[in-house]
């Protein structure tokens, strides 16, 4: 039998199993907007675990990382430095959000700044900024998705089609199952996920250079700029401080913005088992060395992929591994891109609704999961399409997502800590922030020091937040008490 | 060890290793030599405070845990971060 029938099959069957997993997920779960959104509010450790680690790992991870390391070097330590970092905060941040979703039912972290500072307009500005972050993301899990599978079948599944049913796959459990099928399936994809990860990330500079280190040697002595930070930019070129230390710094203070992460802290079952998915997490941040090491494997390998992102299938196709570990690494690629278009999907079809449509229009429990199903396949659809037709300001635009989600800290961490902030204080501060984000990012030869449009949106934003808040008059004590006690 | 303690301890790790890991903490460290279990310094650099995280999460759990356990009347999650209520130390 020829090599891509074999890994056909095993893409297949893994497939299938999702599916399979993803629908009976679903079973238990009650026919609410909660049951939906939250799963009924019933994630324990193992599950709240996986999902959070499996989401934050996408195919920008598990394909992104390599071609990092291998193109750019070191400046892709960034990714293993912000995760662990970034999700600390929530330690305290996450029961606290919790026990306010309890208290008030809230299932989006918009519902949650709304209901602290009343404004229409405000939550509508969320939902859509939240979506127009969304849809490159999704975009790109896709085409992650798409390339995998073509590659490694020889081309004789054309990315379209990989794409098209790797994501039908996604939509069809999302749609029946909501969060419990992403919970569910993310604790699946991500076991395989890391297994994969650890297995060929060992088993490549051992096959090739004969362990670790001496890879490292070789590498030191024929390209060490590879190997010190801030490494290199895309076209090779030493890459700045100021962009390598803020584009950490942004995806610290953006990463549990993204409210489909956020969000995680209307799904756990108790505080307790939010607080222990926080403590375990940077082990699973740890798994980004072994995707290194796979990257580092293809530096001074013979050959070159067409784009650095191809580098993992490139060096699993170019080294001779045996069908079967082919269809197994495409797998374990698969469930990385999929773990994370579910739910962003399932994400953005929520926040759409909860926080945009339901402001405006009165809509029953069963319209909304009505429409949120429509969303989602909307949402999916309009991301495929953009999948099809590479457009290389979508990978722009990406790398832009986290300066709009990074405007999301100060409105969040102000409804539920700063008692003195207003209404005012918040549309003005999230109004400025994005603002100046939009502008560097259209004009990325002004920014000053190279650093990210995202941090130099917050460094305009907090200020105006404050300082508005504080020449506004403050909120009610009725309005106070009834949010917090 | 009092909740504040815990508290100001972890966020220090916490910004410290945010120091560390960009500029101007990582600047010294930003080096190949010395190779560590094979791999280059400022990897294992970077790593190493990650993989601290856990250690000081999972001690201040222990300490906040203590703590919820000794105040069971109050409503959980509300009211207890980040800014404890005044005499909370032991």
């Amino acid at each position: 039998m020829e090599q891509w029938v074999v890994v056909s099959i095993i893409i297949a069957a893994y497939l299938a199993l999702t599916l399979t997993i993803g629908l009976l997920a679903g079973r238990k779960q009650s026919d609410s907007v909660t049951g939906y959104v939250a799963a009924d509010r019933s994630f324990g450790l193992l599950v709240m675990y996986f999902v959070t680690g499996a989401s934050v790992f996408s195919a920008f991870a598990f394909l992104g990382g390599p071609g990092w390391a291998y193109s750019r070097g070191a400046a892709a330590f960034y990714i293993l430095a912000y995760g662990a970092l970034g999700m600390a905060p929530f330690y305290w941040v996450g029961p606290r959000a919790a026990a306010l979703g309890r208290k008030h039912g809230y299932v989006t972290q918009a519902q949650l700044v709304v209901g602290r500072f009343p404004s229409r307009g405000l939550s509508a500005s969320l939902a859509l900024l939240s979506l127009v972050a969304f849809v490159p993301y999704i975009t790109l899990q896709m085409r992650g998705a798409g390339i995998v599978i073509e590659e490694v079948t020889d081309g004789n599944v054309p990315l379209w089609l990989g794409s098209l049913l790797a994501y039908g796959i996604v939509v069809v459990y999302v749609l029946r199952s909501g969060a419990m099928a992403v919970g569910w399936t993310n604790t699946f994809q991500g076991v395989f996920m890391v297994v994969i990860a650890w297995a060929l990330g060992l088993y490549l500079p051992f096959r090739l250079y004969g362990g670790i280190r001496p890879m490292f040697e070789q590498i030191a002595a024929a390209r060490p700029e590879l190997l010190v930070p801030p490494g290199l930019t895309a076209t090779g070129d030493p890459w700045s401080w100021g962009a390598y230390s803020t584009f950490i710094l942004v995806s610290i203070i953006g990463l549990m913005m993204w409210p489909h992460l956020f969000m995680k802290a209307f799904t756990a079952k108790d505080d307790d088992t939010m607080r222990r998915t926080v403590i375990l997490f940077p082990t699973f941040q740890l798994f980004l060395i072994p995707v290194f090491l796979i990257g580092f494997s293809g530096v001074l390998f013979a050959g070159e992929p067409q784009a650095p992102d191809y580098i993992l299938p490139f060096m699993i196709l170019e080294t001779g591994l045996p069908a079967i570990v082919v269809g197994l690494f495409c797998a374990g690629a698969l469930s990385a891109s999929m773990s994370t278009g579910d739910a962003l999907l399932h994400a953005s079809a929520s926040v759409v609704v909860e926080d945009g449509v339901n402001h405006f229009v009165e809509l029953t429990d069963n319209q909304q999961r009505t429409l949120m199903r429509v969303l989602v396949f909307l949402t999916g659809a309009v991301a495929y399409y953009f999948a099809l037709d590479p457009d290389s300001s979508l990978v722009l635009l990406l790398a832009s997502a986290y300066g709009i989600i990074s405007q999301f800290a100060p409105p969040v961490i102000a409804s539920m800590y700063w008692r003195r902030a207003t209404t005012s204080g918040v549309v003005a501060g999230l109004l400025a922030g994005t603002a100046t984000a939009l502008f560097f990012y259209l004009n990325p030869e002004q920014k000053p020091y190279d650093m990210h449009e995202g941090i130099l949106g917050l460094i305009v934003h907090i200020p105006m937040l404050i300082a508005v808040s504080l020449s506004t008059p403050a909120q009610s004590d009725e309005h106070l008490e009834g949010f917090f006690s | 060890m009092s909740l504040q303690a815990a508290r100001a301890l972890t966020g220090a790790y916490l910004v410290l290793a945010t120091f560390f890991v960009t500029w101007p903490g990582l600047v010294p460290f930003a080096r190949i030599e010395p190779f560590i279990l094979g791999l280059p310094f400022s990897m294992v650099w970077i790593a190493g405070w990650i993989a601290g995280c856990v250690p000081v999460l999972y001690a201040l759990d222990r300490v906040e845990r203590l703590h919820r356990e000794g105040d069971e009347e109050g409503p959980p999650g509300l009211g207890q971060a980040p800014a404890p209520p005044d005499g909370e130390a032991d």
